[in-house]
């Protein structure tokens, strides 16, 4: 344990605080909750590793603990390493395994996308991969687009590029949004950024959240010697999913005790770079209006963040545009969580705070930056949910 | 580096962080709030205590606070109301006026309450909650506590037990207790309080209760009666057992704080105040006696805020606002001079009815709530000190922790609403 | 008046009494002990339960030295759940007498004890809070010890052979005629009645109190009180006990237990008995000393601070502190003071408890005329728990509530699982900090032999973890209001206990211990209004 973690467990003051926070706990009593897993079985863990609850695996990895914290304990982390711990000692069914492996599902599905789709869509399929697998028959599977966004992207170049800019895409928005990352390419090269982008591995988040520390652990320091290298020759690295952001500056620290300290300034959320272009007065703000009302869904990962929401800012200068936030909380999915049987009941009673609040404020489309929020959202209202740097490329003239 | 700009910057998120922020964007202000994580509030009472006790005879209850901190000005001038007591009446209309916008209503009946705990024990409080308003004991004739077998933070003898010895119960009122068993092994507040908003669990609730109500009897619960904002539990459980149901304070998790908390931070959200938790003031720029910015952590990023005002609303040592090592107390922000008791941090007595000097430690400010220092010089222009930071201010014997921020909260606001004008 | 009968009553629950209680009983002789307050109220449980290898005392006493590890050996042996088995180190630093360690080394070997050495590096590796300057480390067979656990198992085993306990009994006078023991007047702490015993001997090992006693007898014992202060930490800062190897001084012991990290000690010479106050002074003064060896020491969190005093016999001496030796001393009263039936224990150390009574006994054997050998160190204290009950503990109290239960109960753990699967209700975690179950405390409170919170806290560690019983001590009261003993007195049972709580944090009040009395304080003043309850 390092000296930094020694001191965080130190600085628990058993307030309940996290508990009172974890959108898991609210709904389930078979999650003993984030402060039992955490700090208080960190403290036995110290003589004996093996020290988990068995309920872990109900943690979601939504990290509401270390927002709430007052006390700056890193709960969500200890909460991580204890769910690596079980499931070294105790094994993880074959489906944890398949839902893991974001990346290999994603190059898998490059034989036949829309047969997968289609697939995913046959309902006594679904209900024999629930018999089966344990993978839950109701929630709706993501759709694999045809093609890829690495394929669909056309490197253009800039002569004289405001910025160097590489782009780490992240599995969802390569295999299942590429639209999302055209959309980003557009506004960037409308503001005469040139845009780099690379095959990566998968941030690693999927095979953390499931416990498979050691197979995340080698995709982090592959990830980590390739963006070291792009940082050195100056470039900034910016992210359209929250998740893989944080999981590249924070989780590699926290987790695998990687030097991350130079993606805490050079890597940011795509907006937060918008953002910077405008504080810089380069950011173009004639806009198209767009009359319109939508609902905001801020995903947990970017609440941990802790800077804010930057799309709302830039957001604002979109004439006509009306963006409510639904204040809902965690949507519920946390990635592969909600697709498992015994976990879809409590991601869908979460998701209902979501559904209350669409209702409350009446919108029928939702922006929000991260992919499997935009999945839930979309499952438990039906609304049309789209990323935020869609509807900035709409206003652009761009889409 | 990230920066930010805006016009008032509050840090923190207890009740008074809230409140500055809730009135400055009342007048219009772009506020900005941060904390490093969620404050003390959710582990109040949820009640807005405001002074408990007569100053001349401690162990005798106040019934009007509001003259009770008239005196207490005059008698204690270092005392934060004595700064704060000007806009005391409007910051609770203002409360109110926001409480009753969000869905979460508190009762005000311009005096005292005497309100059980959990414990047996009578507090005093001003504000209260709706699910909290227990009419006075003396007059109730049945009195039925109710406990949740899978709730281990609430037993309903220990209740009664000590009510007993601490109430002037009427001479003919019966006490009772019933334990609820659900199929649920073990639930904690929250997961139980989200349980009860099930139709079906409370109807559960309702059929184990009812057999045990009598005509006009008052029954208490743990705080536990619902977890959203508008969900009425506590009255469809009166209405279907045909009795008042209440709520008692208890230890943390409770929902009466939280329930608080959730609505005002929903309130600033909808009113434009950018919310952002989890991110922590490290650091601030000072030139002269203005500061100019604040460095703040969030997550591992370093990000500066600029503000024209900025609003210290940190807390004591719980919520982190001052830090201690064995030999000095420090402001965590700006490293302001705490007014300490030196030598004297603590008393032998764990319960002294003269509380524990520690509570008294904070920052010394002005009728502005500039913080000063020892010399009663002004070190910050436009820092405004509130609620649990500021010093000479003993809550938890006086009974005042949640006046006291909700009164300096308010004055903050209005102070930087007010600025620049 | 009611009149009891035994061949001898021990006064004084401690390691000592507790041990001679066994050794009377399991030699067929009829005993009760007496103590005054709790089993291990005295030194016993306010020391830094190190289970000595002897390399301490290698150097200064080979023969104590000695007969610490072949104690150490039995205990290991006989009692299984009452040690952790964690091994010990000795570091040297750069300004350490450097000849000291092969000095120590050749000590060690004389007295059989084992030593290995360690390579500085591996040492940083495995063990990090440790200062990177050590120069030399050695591995010795140390352990951690639970002397609560040990006192309680001595007393069951004994209760097995007839052997009987009286706990907050104190003793109000000693009966004797024609220069005899005949008995013993008691006084029941918690109710005030008084009780007659009627024995042939006494034996005295009451520690630091054994010149009280000796006084209610008519006769003057010495005995040098010497009081150290130890400090809890939060969490295990070393998986070893760390000595610093150099000759034995305040604050060169860290012995991890559990949870949490115990470093002590001070020196210094008190005139009561019961003058187990720590200071803040004091502990300032530790963890200056502890730096040398961590350097972070000052920023780890301190969760209390206590005080044990040392009872040290010197003859004729008036001497204290360190140069007075841990040997103990068996005074025979007959022989010295010319009193019959009556023995004073006086001084030694926790690791040679068992030693101390055996030769006790063997004393009180001849002057009973009883041939029965001792077989204290043959006989288990408790029968280890079953891996098959382990793992049905471990389906209700999970893996590390399971394996501490097991610890703590000992025999008793079979009981309580069976319990916990009966009645899951029972399977709620109370004490969220030290994971211990309200069937653990329901299992402690109706065991006839606790009368308090307190009582409760020891056997189970219910409140002794970081937040030091804020949430678990309310719900533990509520939980037992089933129980005459704790069922009517709300107010002072918690308030006894909250005050022994902070009795312990108040030398430590600063840093995030300052922030959870804080939040203590606001939950049972601001939220519960306790201090004017009635």
């Amino acid at each position: 344990m390092t000296q930094e973690n020694r001191l965080a467990l130190d600085n628990c003051i058993k307030c309940s605080i996290c508990v009172s926070h974890c959108p898991v706990a609210k709904v389930t009593e078979r999650f003993a909750g984030p402060k039992q897993n955490g700090p208080d079985l960190e403290r036995f863990r110290l003589e004996e590793p093996a020290a988990v609850h068995p309920s872990i695996g109900y943690c979601s990895n939504c990290k509401n603990c270390d927002v709430a914290c007052p006390s700056g304990v890193s709960i969500s982390a200890m909460n991580a390493k204890a769910k690596g711990e079980y499931v070294t000692l105790h094994g993880a069914p074959l489906r944890d395994k398949i839902l893991a492996r974001v990346e290999q599902m994603g190059k898998a599905s490059r034989l036949a996308p829309s047969l997968v789709n289609r697939l995913g869509r046959i309902k006594p399929l679904r209900v024999l991969g629930e018999a089966m697998m344990g993978v839950s028959s109701e929630m709706t599977m993501p759709t694999y687009a045809k093609k890829t966004f690495l394929e669909m992207f056309q490197p253009k170049k800039i002569t004289a590029s405001k910025d160097k800019v590489l782009y780490f895409q992240g599995c969802y928005v390569n295999y299942n949004t590429p639209e999302v990352g055209m959309a980003l390419a557009a506004v960037l090269a409308y503001h005469d950024i040139e845009l780099t982008v690379e095959p990566f591995n998968c941030c690693g988040l999927p095979l953390i959240a499931n416990g498979f520390l050691d197979v995340a652990r080698e995709y982090a320091q592959k990830n980590v010697s390739k963006l070291q290298q792009y940082i050195e020759q100056g470039y900034r690295i910016i992210t359209t999913c929250p998740s893989c952001n944080l999981t590249l500056r924070r989780e590699y620290q926290e987790l695998f005790d990687l030097d991350t300290s130079q993606f805490n300034e050079q890597m940011m959320d795509a907006f937060e770079f918008l953002n910077l272009l405008d504080q810089r007065g380069e950011l173009k703000v004639e806009l198209q209006e767009l009359p319109k009302r939508v609902g905001y869904h801020q995903p947990c990962h970017l609440k941990a963040a802790g800077c804010g929401i930057p799309s709302l800012e830039t957001l604002r200068h979109i004439p006509g545009l009306e963006v409510r936030d639904l204040d809902a909380g965690c949507c519920g999915l946390s990635g592969s969580y909600g697709f498992k049987k015994e976990k879809y009941p409590i991601s869908q009673e979460i998701g209902q705070n979501i559904s209350r609040a669409v209702q409350e404020l009446a919108v029928d489309q939702v922006i929000s930056e991260c992919g499997m929020c935009q999945l839930q959202v979309h499952h438990v209202t039906g609304a049309k949910v789209y990323h935020p740097i869609q509807l900035l490329a709409e206003a652009y003239h761009l889409a | 580096m990230m920066k930010k700009n805006t016009d008032v910057l509050v840090i923190g998120a207890g009740l008074s962080g809230l409140m500055a922020a809730a009135k400055a964007v009342a007048q219009h202000k772009k506020v900005l709030l941060v904390a490093k994580g969620m404050g003390a509030l959710g582990l109040s009472s949820g009640c807005i205590d405001l002074w408990g006790y007569q100053i001349n005879q401690p162990d005798k209850v106040c019934t009007n606070p509001l003259a009770e901190i008239a005196k207490l000005v005059s008698h204690k001038p270092e005392h934060p109301y004595a700064k704060v007591a000007d806009v005391l009446p409007e910051s609770i209309d203002f409360f109110l006026q926001i409480c009753h916008q969000n869905k979460i209503s508190y009762l005000n009946t311009n005096r005292n309450w005497q309100l059980p705990t959990a414990l047996g024990t009578l507090r005093p409080t001003y504000l209260v909650p709706q699910s909290m308003a227990v009419p006075d004991l003396a007059e109730v004739k049945e009195l039925l506590v109710v406990g949740f077998q899978a709730l281990k933070d609430f037993y309903p003898d220990v209740l009664i037990t000590n009510l007993q010895k601490n109430t002037p119960l009427g001479a003919h009122c019966h006490l009772k207790t019933l334990m609820v068993k659900l199929a649920n092994q073990e639930l904690n507040a929250n997961t139980l309080a989200h349980l009860l908003e099930k139709q079906a669990m409370l109807e559960q609730v309702i059929s184990q209760i009812k057999p045990h109500v009598l005509p006009g009897m008052v029954v208490l619960f743990p705080p536990v009666l619902g977890e959203q904002l508008g969900h009425e539990v506590t009255e469809v459980l009166s209405e279907k057992l045909g009795c008042s149901v209440y709520e008692v304070a208890n230890i943390p998790p409770a929902l009466p704080g939280q329930r608080l908390q959730k609505a005002l931070l929903h309130h600033l959200k909808t009113q434009g105040v950018e919310v952002i938790i989890g991110c922590q003031v490290t650091d601030a720029q000072i030139t002269e006696k203005r500061c100019q910015g604040v460095v703040a952590n969030s997550n591992g990023k370093i990000m500066e805020i600029s503000a024209q005002t900025m609003v210290l609303a940190t807390g004591s040592f719980l919520g982190g606002g001052l830090t201690s090592q064995s030999n000095e107390i420090k402001e965590a922000v700006f490293g302001l001079p705490v007014k300490v008791c030196p030598g004297k941090w603590s008393r032998q007595d764990f319960l002294s009815l003269a509380g524990q000097p520690f509570h008294e430690f904070g920052v010394a400010v002005n009728d502005q709530l500039q913080p000063l220092d020892d010399q009663g010089q002004v070190l910050l222009e436009n820092v405004l000190i509130t609620g649990a930071n500021l010093a000479g201010c003993n809550y938890p014997i006086e009974k005042c922790g949640n006046g006291v921020a909700l009164a300096s909260g308010y004055k903050a606001g209005k102070l930087v609403g007010e600025a620049g004008r | 008046m009611a009149a009891e009968k035994a061949q001898v009553v021990v006064i004084g629950g401690g390691a000592t009494g507790t041990g001679i209680l066994r050794d009377l009983a399991l030699r067929g002789i009829s005993a009760i002990l007496v103590e005054q307050g709790d089993l291990a109220h005295g030194t016993s449980s306010r020391f830094h339960g190190l289970l000595h290898s002897g390399a301490r005392y290698a150097v200064k006493d080979k023969e104590a030295a000695r007969e610490c590890l072949e104690e150490n050996m039995i205990l290991r042996r006989i009692a299984p759940n009452c040690v952790e088995n964690t091994g010990g180190l000795f570091v040297q630093l750069p300004e350490d007498n450097a000849e000291y360690a092969d000095q120590w080394l050749a000590a060690c070997a004389e007295s059989g004890i084992p030593t290995e050495e360690l390579d500085p590096r591996e040492l940083r590796r495995n063990t990090p809070v440790l200062h990177h300057r050590v120069t030399r480390a050695f591995i010795v067979p140390d352990c951690a010890v639970d002397g609560f656990r040990v006192l309680w198992s001595n007393v069951n085993s004994a209760r097995r052979y007839g052997a009987r306990l009286y706990t907050y009994h104190s003793l109000t006078g000693i009966q004797q005629s024609n220069g005899k023991v005949t008995g013993v007047e008691l006084t029941n702490q918690l109710t005030g009645e008084r009780k007659y015993i009627e024995c042939e001997m006494i034996i005295n090992s009451t520690g630091a109190w054994g010149g009280a006693v000796a006084a209610l007898a008519g006769i003057e014992l010495n005995i040098i009180k010497d009081k150290g202060t130890l400090v809890a930490y939060n969490h295990r800062l070393t998986n070893q006990v760390v000595n610093r190897l150099r000759p034995p001084g305040d604050g060169d012991i860290f012995v991890p237990h559990g949870t949490i990290t115990i470093f002590g000690t001070t020196s210094v010479t008190v005139n009561d008995a019961a003058c187990t106050k720590p200071g803040h002074g004091e502990v300032l003064d530790l963890i200056k000393i502890g730096q040398e060896m961590i350097p972070d020491l000052e920023n780890y969190r301190l969760i209390r601070a206590f005080a044990g005093v040392r009872p040290l016999y010197q003859a004729g001496n008036t001497a204290g502190g360190r140069s007075v030796t841990r040997n103990f001393a068996l005074v025979d009263h007959q022989e010295r003071d010319g009193l019959q039936g009556f023995i004073s224990i006086v001084g030694g150390k926790f690791t040679t408890f068992r030693l101390m009574a055996e030769k006790t006994v063997d004393l009180a054997a001849k002057r009973l005329d009883v041939t029965a050998p001792c077989r204290t160190a043959e006989e288990s204290l408790t029968s280890p728990v079953s891996e098959q009950w382990l793992e049905r503990g471990k389906r209700v109290f999970g893996i590390p509530g399971a394996k501490k239960a097991a610890d703590r109960l000992g025999d008793s753990f079979q009981r309580v699982v069976e319990e916990a699967e009966k009645n899951p209700d029972q399977r709620k975690i109370f004490c969220e900090c030290e994971v211990v179950s309200l069937a653990e405390i329901v299992h402690v409170a109706g065991d006839g032999d606790s009368f308090t919170l307190g009582d409760i806290r020891r056997k189970t560690r219910m409140g002794m973890g970081t937040c030091q019983g804020t949430f678990c001590s309310y719900r533990t009261l509520g939980a037992l209001s089933g129980y005459s003993q704790f069922a009517g007195n709300h107010r002072e049972y918690l308030t006894k206990f909250l005050q022994k709580r902070w009795k312990g944090i108040r030398p430590v009040l600063w840093g995030q211990q300052l922030r959870e009395a804080q939040l203590s304080s606001a939950i049972y003043c601001s939220l519960f209004g306790m201090e004017r309850m009635l």
